[in-house]
């Protein structure tokens, strides 16, 4: 056991305990505090060297092809062979969704899972933080590390566009879009993986269920989008299935909203459908919230 | 084979919250055949394309994620695995009771699906066969994979999937030598082997593919054995 | 003005009342909330802090009501959980200063605090290494000190001896004791074993199925009886006869022979049939309570 404190003769002055009379936070800058410690620990701030691999990994991952592309940007411009960017800005998480579900899918677990299987729950409940203070830091905290991996390479891109001399007009106005796009990806991904990783204590449970709803949802509802579209000729039905995967409903969003191009086999095929689209992205999220506060109402304490 | 531990392994893979995940997966691809034939009566080929494409790249690697490491991780995370190690069972037998029971859950909920889908899609007895065939080839071999990978690695999930999503889908579209290390396509090569010409397009020869099987299957179970003899266990996560 | 006042808290689950209408007051000072297992203690704490929601009955603390002023409680009591929730991968320090800007310190005076904090619990170099490979005394010093880190005016200690050695559920009873004395924060401490909160409790609230048993000072309750407890090496029946004989009322508990003590010639009395019987005396002295004596009703059957 360690010594106890002993003071010999005039090195070390016991000072006894001191009262503390210092500021007292206010229960929103608590919530800010725990947000984030959140986002920190999205990407593994703060935290042992391997937990920052993944998600430093897959930033990187993310990065990278964009900086291929501003690079491609600026010399294709200047053989004369470019007009404007290889990859339209709202096309890029799609391509890159492998990357953004395996950084979602390790950092939702990492949030709340390891505070349920250890039981510290109630060290957070018993000060002066609410279960829905609590359920409001990790989800937004969440939602803003997924956003700042999907803006960055959207800027590194923009700024290749401008460096390339494209015109700058439209340049700002399609990244600005693909912007909110990235906010919308970020709060529905963030949503659905919280959720699923708020229903196990492991984490590894956790990581493999997150995957395979994000992936395999992707997969079907791609598949069958082409499927059904091509061969069966209905792309209005196809356009319909893609409200069945996160990915594919946030793409029929931007078609929609932005009256981009879609990313799938087939967007929404009209004002109806894209305006189903973004009410169900939109109830995705307040239904994530909204289960996530029973869950944690409902913790053993 | 040892009854008692098939008996909790089964308990702890197909229990509570594994089994919902596992059955809904089932039910999935029950679901996506019946839609895909109701919304595009095409050509059986197309049904076997979709097939393909959601299971053998998909479902298949993530469900054999999930049963391998479903396994044995439970108990190795509760550090239950003690108790197990403690008893005069010998190690290989360990790890074949439980592959005997991710192998079972790869037949009832994988491949079954599997055969049922193809024949709600029309495809013909032979396709049906072939892809039976394949899906047991290719859940054996992931759950003995993904089995051992939990024995080496505490990020056996991470890594099963880094394999499972960027290795098994890039791999198919990219870089031909490296096909012959994609376990898909091993399945895939014994499936175009059994299926009508054409249903199926495979990249490894036959006897390469059957040979690699069934390499992973014995070495990986007697590798599997050796790792669990040398198992340490970490308090922390 | 008490620190802690209920008033008819009831906690009903389907199958178990874990609180019946208790109704107490408990003042500054270290207080004992004793009971068996499955009393109720641990339930009470929950209640006080929000943590579950009682069925009926209202409770405040420090003057806060739990229901409608929780978040004000909440920021001037601390609790220490009776089990595990130590996050594994954390070092003490991290977790006590996460702790502490949880409890709305702010960052620097949070670093501060955690520090002088796992000082006063004892936590010295160790503090650095993750709380995974700690053990279980030094788990229960984190778990003291993340309560204690922000300073406030009450702790709630739940069995904070559990699972400690003897060396090591001395030094955390002094450490409790020091809290009130040395740090000035009242304190509420729970245990099922009843003769350790006797040592350092100012006050004792007993519980036995979720009702109130008793409740009093710790000076109440151990006070001297009118009765002499006396152990001498000859047979106790033959001393009992003895005794009896003398005149003096006595019955026999075990190996002791409790006295009733009428005046102070009692004494001498019983040190004459000692020497005159060569009964050979080994201890005379007054006979105090002990807790346990509420739940034994046998022990506190008083002869008169």
């Amino acid at each position: 056991m360690s010594s106890p404190d002993s003071a010999p003769a005039g090195v070390i002055h016991n000072i006894g305990y001191r009262g503390y009379d210092g500021e007292r936070l206010s229960r929103r800058a608590i919530t800010l505090a725990l947000y984030t410690h959140g986002l920190r620990g999205a990407f593994g701030l703060g935290r042992a060297a391997r937990s920052k691999v993944i998600p430093m990994g897959m930033a990187v991952v993310m990065l990278l092809p964009a900086v291929v592309l501003a690079v491609v940007a600026v010399v294709g411009e200047q053989m004369g062979q470019l007009s404007g960017p290889v990859v339209p800005y709202t096309r890029y998480a799609m391509i890159l969704q492998a990357a953004l579900a395996i950084f979602v899918a390790v950092a939702a677990p990492q949030s709340v899972s390891l505070d349920l299987r250890f039981h510290s729950l109630p060290l957070y409940l018993a000060r002066p933080l609410a279960r829905a203070d609590y359920v409001r830091a990790k989800l937004t905290a969440l939602t803003t590390a997924v956003f700042l991996l999907l803006a960055a390479p959207l800027l590194v891109m923009y700024l290749g566009s401008l460096a390339a001399g494209f015109d700058a007009a439209s340049e700002t106005a399609d990244v600005a879009q693909a912007l909110l796009g990235a906010l919308l990806y970020a709060a529905v991904l963030s949503s659905v993986s919280l959720v699923i990783a708020s229903l196990t204590s492991r984490r590894g449970f956790g990581i493999a269920a997150i995957v395979t709803v994000l992936v395999l949802s992707y997969s079907i509802v791609s598949s069958m989008q082409g499927v059904i579209a091509f061969d069966a000729d209905d792309p209005t039905t196809a356009g319909w299935v893609g409200l069945f995967s996160p990915m594919t409903l946030v793409d029929g969003v931007q078609v929609w909203a932005f009256g981009v191009t879609t990313s799938t086999p087939a967007g929404p095929p009209n004002d109806l459908a894209g305006a189903a689209f973004l009410l169900t992205s939109l109830a995705v999220v307040a239904l994530g919230y909204v289960v996530l506060n029973r869950r944690y109402r409902k913790v053993k304490v | 084979m040892n009854r008692t531990i098939i008996r909790l392994t089964a308990q702890g893979m197909l229990g509570g919250r594994r089994l919902w995940l596992l059955g809904a997966l089932a039910a999935l691809i029950l679901v996506i055949a019946v839609a895909t034939r109701l919304l595009a009566p095409g050509s059986p080929a197309d049904g076997a394309t979709v097939l393909r494409t959601i299971v053998f790249s998909t479902f298949l690697p993530l469900f054999g994620l999930i049963v391998g490491t479903g396994a044995i991780a439970p108990e190795i995370d509760d550090g239950s695995v003690v108790h197990l190690l403690a008893k005069p069972v010998s190690r290989h037998t360990i790890v074949q009771s439980k592959l005997v029971v991710a192998v079972g859950a790869v037949v009832a909920l994988a491949v079954l699906p599997t055969v049922l889908a193809a024949v709600i899609l029309g495809t013909g007895a032979q396709t049906v066969l072939a892809f039976g065939v394949g899906a047991l080839a290719a859940g054996a071999v992931y759950a003995v994979l993904f089995l051992l990978l939990t024995l080496l690695t505490r990020h056996a999930v991470i890594i099963g999937l880094v394999y499972a999503l960027i290795w098994e889908s890039l791999v198919g579209s990219f870089v031909p030598g490296a096909r012959n290390l994609s376990i898909q396509q091993w399945a895939l090569s014994i499936t175009d082997a059994i299926a009508p010409a054409g249903v199926v397009a495979a990249d490894v020869g036959l006897g390469l593919a059957c040979g690699l099987i069934v390499a992973v299957l014995v070495v990986g179970t007697w590798y599997a054995g050796n790792r669990l003899a040398a198992l340490t266990l970490a308090t922390e996560d | 003005m008490p620190v802690i006042s209920t008033e008819r808290l009831t906690k009903r689950y389907p199958r178990v009342t874990a609180l019946d209408a208790l109704t107490i007051d408990i003042g500054d000072g270290v207080t004992g909330l004793v009971g068996a297992n499955g009393a109720g203690k641990s339930t009470l704490l929950k209640i006080l802090l929000g943590l579950t929601e009682a069925t009926s009955g209202t409770a405040t603390v420090l003057g806060h009501d739990i229901v409608s002023d929780g978040l004000a409680l909440r920021s001037r009591v601390g609790y220490m959980p009776e089990h595990d929730c130590l996050p594994g991968d954390m070092s003490a320090t991290e977790l006590v200063v996460h702790l502490a800007r949880m409890s709305g310190l702010p960052t620097s005076a949070a670093r501060e605090r955690a520090a002088d904090t796992l000082r006063h619990v004892g936590l010295y170099e160790e503090r650095y290494r993750p709380i995974g490979g700690y053990s279980t005394g030094m788990k229960q010093r984190v778990k003291l000190a993340q309560a204690l880190v922000h300073d406030p005016d009450v702790v709630f200690l739940d069995e904070p001896t559990n699972g400690l050695d003897p060396a090591g559920r001395d030094e955390m009873l002094s450490l409790v004791r020091r809290i009130h004395t040395d740090f000035g924060i009242s304190v509420l401490v729970t245990s099922h074993l009843l003769g350790e909160l006797e040592r350092i409790c100012d006050g004792v609230v007993i519980i036995d199925g979720g009702t109130l048993l008793r409740s009093s000072t710790v000076a109440d309750f151990t006070r001297s009886s009118d009765r002499l407890a006396l152990e001498v090496l000859a047979d106790p029946d033959d001393a009992l006869v003895a005794l009896a004989d003398a005149g003096l009322e006595v019955v026999r508990d075990g190996l002791l022979l409790l006295v009733a003590l009428e005046d102070d010639e009692t004494y001498d009395k019983v040190r004459d049939v000692v020497a005159d019987q060569e009964l050979g005396l080994v201890r005379l002295a007054p006979r105090r309570h002990h807790i346990a004596e509420v739940f034994d009703e046998e022990a506190t059957r008083v002869i008169s």
